[in-house]
């Protein structure tokens, strides 16, 4: 996600604009370990057969820590814009609308073989362990990236 | 097997439709802003802010958990 023209915070604790910062070193070393933990947790939240309440809770524990982080410990976000030229927001409307609008007449159709839903196709492409373990491991960092804005 | 391939296309033709905005967002003549700040805006709002977490968290138990 981009953050043009917007102010980053950069190596703050994240408490608030008058936070402490580390050092550059240890900065680092921080952002390896937590990269390291995500990336366990995503290839091990990857090995959790679907359906079952171990895959539910790998989904359901980061959901959690996300809530609580933006609840108690909100991190510095990176300030939105003022205001949102609406020309240029619609075309993300019209894209976003036709996604919606391609993914409902599949189901409209019950998810057909010949007219298959995204979720059909993305399915069988994360299917391997690894890109399974990728995709929980770009979710995560979604999440994060949101818990900011 | 057309309607099938027609179906990918579709959604393909859309996905990249989505990048491209993102790219062209963040050239710094645009008006079109990228998918960040855009998400940023509506979750100016706490009632935004909480769509938005809680349609991320969906996402996760669409494709992980089921």
């Amino acid at each position: 996600m981009a953050a043009d023209g917007v102010s980053r915070s950069d190596g703050r604790l994240g408490r608030g604009p008058g936070a402490p910062r580390l050092p550059a070193g240890r900065r680092w070393v921080r952002k390896l370990v937590i990269g390291a933990g995500l990336a366990g947790y995503a290839w091990a939240a990857a090995s959790a057969a679907p359906f079952t309440s171990v895959a539910l809770l790998c989904v359901l524990l980061p959901g959690a820590v996300i809530a609580a982080i933006a609840i108690w410990r909100p991190p510095a976000r990176i300030p939105p814009p003022d205001r949102l030229d609406v020309t240029g927001f619609s075309y993300w409307a019209i894209c976003v609308a036709a996604l919606f609008e391609w993914e409902a007449s599949a189901f409209k159709d019950n998810s057909l073989w010949w007219h298959p839903a995204l979720t059909d196709l993305i399915n069988p492409l994360i299917a391997p362990h690894p890109l399974k373990s990728a995709a929980i491991l770009l979710w995560l960092l979604a999440g994060w990236a949101l818990v900011r804005r | 097997m057309a309607t099938r391939v027609i179906t990918i296309i579709g959604f393909a033709c859309v996905i990249i439709a989505l990048f491209a905005l993102e790219i062209i967002g963040r050239r710094r003549t645009t008006r079109i802003p990228t998918l960040g700040e855009w998400l940023g805006y509506l979750m100016r709002a706490r009632a935004g802010r909480a769509a938005i977490l809680l349609g991320w968290l969906w996402l996760g138990w669409h494709y992980f958990a089921r």
